[in-house]
């Protein structure tokens, strides 16, 4: 019930910016700046949200009248073996981000980009490692 | 790790399929089991044992790796 609930607002939200998205488009033809920008972002967002409910409410709908279904679906998500297989993934794809952000803000540094962009890379590339040592300290702790 | 899951499940005339939706597990999982590819979790290893209603050890052979 409550996942239905979530799934009707991030549909009426969706639907919400959607129309307030076109509205802008419609209404400032000719704005600046960030305004320019704002309507499209709103569209695409919209979009993004609208489908999200959409799929959510029929995947639901066909999971109800389908309990074999809805429980292989089930299993398939607790099943071990495949959360392993996930958390694998996670982790080496974690390994790559470092290298290639690592890489990647060096290149901006050494092609002189503007120090705002560069730093906000570093801020960003310096919280995801702070999680990561974050949950290792927690998971050290609790394990 | 080896062990004896497919030569029990053959014993007992048990589909991988039949064996996946009593351990509720995916039918994947067991051909790996089977396979050697991938080895349990201690908690799953007991949910086996217990459906096949033997210990542990006579379905999972540990073998200490040579150096």
């Amino acid at each position: 019930m409550k996942k239905n609930i979530a799934n009707t607002i991030t549909l009426i939200v969706g639907l919400a910016l959607l129309g307030a998205g076109l509205y802008l488009v419609k209404a400032y033809p000719s704005a600046q700046g960030v305004l320019l920008a704002l309507p499209y972002v709103c569209i695409g967002l919209g979009c993004g949200l609208f489908g999200q409910g959409v799929s959510g409410i029929v995947n639901r709908a066909v999971l109800k009248q389908n309990p074999e279904i809805a429980k292989q679906q089930e299993i398939e998500q607790k099943d071990e073996r495949n959360q392993e297989i996930a958390n694998r993934a996670k982790a080496k794809a974690y390994d790559a981000m470092i290298f290639v952000f690592g890489a990647l803000m060096v290149a901006f540094a050494l092609m002189g980009m503007d120090f705002i962009p560069v730093l906000l890379l570093v801020f960003a590339y310096l919280y995801v490692v702070g999680v990561s040592i974050y949950y290792r300290c927690k998971l050290e702790k609790e394990l | 790790m080896k062990n004896r899951l497919e030569e029990l499940r053959k014993q007992r005339g048990i589909k991988q399929e039949e064996l996946a939706a009593a351990l509720e597990v995916s039918r994947q999982t067991i051909g790996s089991l089977e396979n050697g590819r991938y080895n349990p979790s201690i908690l799953l290893a007991f949910r086996i044992a217990r459906y096949f209603g033997v210990g542990i050890e006579e379905i999972f052979i540990y073998e200490e790796e040579r150096l």
